[in-house]
Parts: C-alpha cells; sequence; structure tokens
C-alpha cells in the first residue's frame, strides 16, 4: 500500500553539517536545515557564497554525509537513492568525457545500470531529441558550445529516467543571453517530463523565473531563513520576465536574503 | 578560395623560417670548408655527403633499417608494458606508493650500460639486448606519465561516478584508464626519439656491427668522414620519422589534445 501514498521527492529533517569536526579549522556548514520537496515541484536554493546551499544539495546526493539528521530521497534514506540512481546530477562544470561521443556520453550512466545496447542508443536518441540536439549525437562533446554541452549533462542526468534532477549553478558558465535560452528550455524540459528540480542558483531572477518555491538561506552557518512561493504558474514565458509579479517575487527574495544580514551589503548573490 | 589562402599563408609561415636557417646553415658550412679550404678528413662538404649517400643508397638505408626496428620493436614494447604495469601497479595503493618513486629515480639513470649485460644473455648476432634497452628506457617514460595521468583526475567526472554508485573497477575502466590516454600518447610522443638514440647508442657496446651506430663510429674513425655523416643524416631522417609519426598518432587518438596539453 505504500507505493500508493505519493510521497514528497525529497525530506530534510534536522540536517546539520560539520566539516573538519573537532580540528581547528572546524567549519559549521549547515545547521538545523528542514525542509520538503513535493513531487513535481520546482525548488530554487539561493543564499550568499559560502552559505551550504552546494553542501545541502550534495548531501541530498549522497556524495557526502550528514553530521545530524535525515535525508529522505524518493521514500528511500539517500544513500539508497544514490545506489539505485534515482536522481540525476548536474553542475556548472558540464562533465561530459572528451572521449566518448555525445550519445556515448549520454549512455555512460545506463552502461553502469547494464541496459544492452540497443536500448541505450534508443534511450539517448529519444533524450537527444528532448534536448534539441539530435543531429550531433556522434558529435564529440569538444565540438560543441558550452550551452550545448550543458544540455547535454541534462539530457545524461534525465536518461536513466530519474524523476529528481539535482543541479548546482549549472548555467553558471554561461553568457547571459545562453543562460536565459538555457532557462527557457529546462522548463520546457520539466514540464514535459514532470520531473522534480532541486536548483542551486545565486541570481535572484534566475531562482525567481525557474522555480515554484524560494528556498532562502542565511550566510555561515547556512539555515533556511525564509520560503518564497513564486506563484507565476507553469506557463512561463520571456514576457513572464517583464511581468510586474516577477518583479515584486524577485523583490521579496531580495529582501529577504537582505533580511539574514540587516545593513550589511549581501555579498556574492547576483542582482541579475 | 580567401581561406585556402590563408591557410597556405599561415602554414608557410610556420615552415618557411626553419627551412631557410637549414638552407642557410648549409651554405655557410659548404662555403666555409671551400674558402678556409677544410681538409674532407676534417670536415666533409655537405655535398661529399649528398654525394656518398647517393652512391650507394642501399647501404644507409640497409643500417637505417636495422636500428629503427630494433627502435621501434622497443617502443611499441616498453610503452605496452609502461601501461600495463602502470595500470597494474596504481590499481593497489601500497604497490603504487612502492613503486612510483623507484620508476621516478630510475628513469633519470642513464641506464644505457645495461645492453652490455643484456647483449651477454643473447647470441652475438642477436638484436634482442638493444631491443630490450629501447624497451627499458621507454617503460619509464611511458610509466611515469601514466601514472601521472591515472591520478589527475577531474573532481565533477569522479563525483558523477559516485553518483551513478559506480564500483572501483568500473571507475577505472570507464574514466581514469581512458583519462591517462593524452598522457600515454605525449609520454609516446617523447620516448620516440629516444628509442632512436638508445638503438643507435646500444650498439656502440657490442653485437652485430650492421646499425647506424656502428656504422657512424666505424666511418668517422676510418677515413671516410662523408660516408659517416651521410649515415648521421640517416639518423637524424629515422629520428624525424618515429617523431612525426607518433605526433600523428597523438593527434589520431585523443583529438581533444589539439585544445589541451597536460604538463
Amino acid at each position: 500500500m505504500d507505493t500508493a501514498v505519493p510521497n514528497p521527492a525529497v525530506v530534510v529533517s534536522g540536517v546539520r553539517k560539520v566539516f573538519n569536526r573537532g580540528a581547528t579549522n572546524q567549519v559549521d556548514a549547515l545547521i538545523d536545515i528542514d525542509f520538503t520537496v513535493q513531487r513535481g515541484e520546482f525548488v530554487s536554493l539561493i543564499g550568499p557564497s559560502g552559505c551550504g546551499k552546494s553542501t545541502l544539495l550534495r548531501l541530498i546526493a549522497d556524495l557526502i554525509e550528514p553530521t545530524d539528521g535525515t535525508l529522505v530521497v524518493n521514500g528511500k534514506p539517500a544513500h539508497q537513492a544514490r545506489l539505485d540512481q534515482d536522481y540525476g546530477i548536474a553542475s556548472q562544470h558540464s562533465g561530459l568525457f572528451d572521449w566518448r561521443t555525445v550519445e556515448r556520453n549520454i549512455e555512460l550512466p545506463l552502461e553502469l545500470k547494464g541496459w544492452d545496447k540497443s536500448r541505450r542508443r534508443a534511450r539517448s536518441a529519444e533524450m537527444l531529441a528532448l534536448v534539441k540536439l539530435s543531429e550531433f549525437a556522434t558529435h564529440m562533446p569538444w565540438q560543441l558550445s558550452g550551452g550545448m554541452q550543458q544540455r547535454v549533462a541534462i539530457a545524461r542526468a534525465l536518461a536513466a529516467h530519474a524523476e529528481l534532477l539535482l543541479m548546482d549553478e549549472p548555467f553558471g558558465a554561461l553568457d547571459e543571453m545562453t543562460r536565459e535560452h538555457m532557462q527557457a528550455e529546462l522548463l520546457r524540459i520539466c514540464s514535459e517530463t514532470g520531473t522534480t528540480v532541486v536548483f542551486v542558483t545565486h541570481s535572484i531572477p534566475e531562482a525567481v523565473y525557474l522555480a515554484d518555491r524560494v528556498v532562502v538561506m542565511s550566510p555561515r552557518p547556512g539555515r533556511i531563513t525564509a520560503m518564497v512561493d513564486v506563484g507565476l504558474g507553469r506557463d512561463r514565458s520571456e514576457l513572464t520576465r517583464e511581468a510586474t509579479e516577477f518583479f515584486d517575487r524577485v523583490t521579496e527574495v531580495r529582501e529577504a536574503l537582505r533580511g539574514t544580514h540587516v545593513g550589511d551589503p549581501i555579498m556574492g548573490v547576483d542582482d541579475r | 578560395m580567401t581561406i585556402i589562402a590563408a591557410r597556405t599563408r599561415d602554414s608557410l609561415a610556420i615552415v618557411l623560417p626553419p627551412v631557410i636557417f637549414g638552407v642557410v646553415f648549409v651554405a655557410l658550412w659548404q662555403a666555409w670548408v671551400e674558402i678556409e679550404d677544410v681538409q674532407p678528413y676534417v670536415i666533409p662538404k655537405p655535398t661529399a655527403i649528398l654525394q656518398s649517400l647517393f652512391d650507394d643508397p642501399n647501404l644507409v638505408t640497409k643500417a637505417c633499417v636495422v636500428t629503427g626496428v630494433n627502435a621501434l620493436v622497443g617502443l611499441i614494447l616498453g610503452s605496452i608494458l609502461g601501461f600495463v604495469g602502470s595500470v597494474l601497479t596504481n590499481r593497489f595503493r601500497l604497490v603504487a606508493d612502492l613503486v612510483n618513486p623507484l620508476a621516478v629515480t630510475v628513469a633519470a639513470v642513464p641506464a644505457v650500460v645495461i645492453v652490455g649485460v643484456l647483449n651477454n644473455m643473447y647470441a652475438l648476432d642477436s638484436q634482442i639486448g638493444r631491443r630490450l634497452m629501447v624497451s627499458i628506457a621507454v617503460f619509464f617514460i611511458v610509466f611515469v606519465q601514466v601514472t601521472k595521468g591515472l591520478r589527475h583526475n577531474n573532481p565533477t567526472q569522479m563525483e558523477l561516478m559516485q553518483s551513478y554508485a559506480a564500483s572501483p573497477r568500473q571507475v577505472l575502466a570507464k574514466v581514469r584508464v581512458p583519462n591517462t590516454m593524452p598522457f600515454l600518447f605525449t609520454a609516446i610522443r617523447t620516448a620516440a626519439p629516444i628509442a632512436v638514440i638508445i638503438a643507435l647508442v646500444s650498439e656502440y657496446f657490442g653485437g652485430t656491427q650492421d646499425g647506424l651506430g656502428t656504422k657512424i663510429s666505424g666511418s668517422l674513425n676510418g677515413s671516410n668522414k662523408a660516408l659517416g655523416f651521410a649515415y648521421v643524416v640517416g639518423g637524424s631522417i629515422v629520428g624525424l620519422l618515429f617523431f612525426a609519426g607518433s605526433s600523428l598518432l597523438e593527434y589520431l587518438v585523443v583529438p581533444w589534445q589539439r585544445r589541451r596539453r597536460p604538463g
């Protein structure tokens, strides 16, 4: 009966992360982190540089372990979710493998899962169509532009039928034009696939444009200081970027960030 | 049209200066020998060298083939052993920690003298000792570079493999070993001309008298300096062929290296 109950995609409860515990260079990265991401929801994590938003993402991905607290991903412990490849991950560096063609890059997680070749090829073709790069299947990654490489990385992250996408500033290295285009593409891909996304960024407009909900974090030790419901609906276009509601939410997030450190200029948060 | 013209101009700009330098150098050499009336048993004229090169091209070609084959066999064998050896030792951390510093040290020793020992192990007319000598030298160059490659991991890629719950063996096969390819082929490119030199020098330590090394020393010690220099020219051509061949191989196998080169 458990499967019939719609469980949330991610449940983070009472999580604390301390690096170099007990040493002189001990760092309290995160404290008192509690939040839930519903299935199909798009959540942005925003906060100043060094607030631990990437650390939080890596905790959800079980790439590091929490000092205290529990993380439940896809209804199971984060560790099990990683072993089952329940999530896909993409970061600022696409991390594509130079010696593999674009399609073979996308097929790598499937190879590790033991899929046979024809099934892998069919899936990579499907994913390439999704990110609109079908004609580049047999190209090498270094022959593509930065934006195209990121699209391949997203295709790879979604290839193994992951319903959860963890993204750490995936468009951070792209120019503004490409970045806006990629944001629109990501929203289209998510609405086509129903993927849940946890998206780390330090750009306020990016966080608001993409997300259903923005989680605002304080400077180190990072804690959640505000949750802003964006409420712009799912049909977002270039017009959304010029809508009054959009600016209202941007202002709301900005003030939430400022509230974390009254009077201080916010370091490391991008107003673009 | 204009692109082709520009490309031609660009390659000319690269090729022309060294060619001009070479031609001028040879011309000055010729002029110096003629004007100063330098005796042919001291330094021969470039034209005399060419003369003896074409008098009996087979003579030089045969010696080039003997030394070239020795170098090639040693280069291939040493590269394979160096690569396999590095991957196997680095599979086990403790072994790697013991072997790696040793390899770096041994690679710096002028080990050509070992060929004397190797020669004694095989028949007098055998080339095996020389080939093994080349293999040993190449082995260490390749071993050290491939080891560097195995440890040169892209953090994003390693994290991805972790997120795929990949086993250490899968990480080795899918990421770490392919990551060594640029290092392997850089090492082969470095080792190729060295292989020729080692093959040539190995001939000074006994064995058959048919390679470039023995022919050069024989002719230079005798009266036929021009022929000795003709053999030197042959040796240079073999060395250049090895360098060109290994560069082409690198270009074909690791094309992304055209953009990035490891240290």
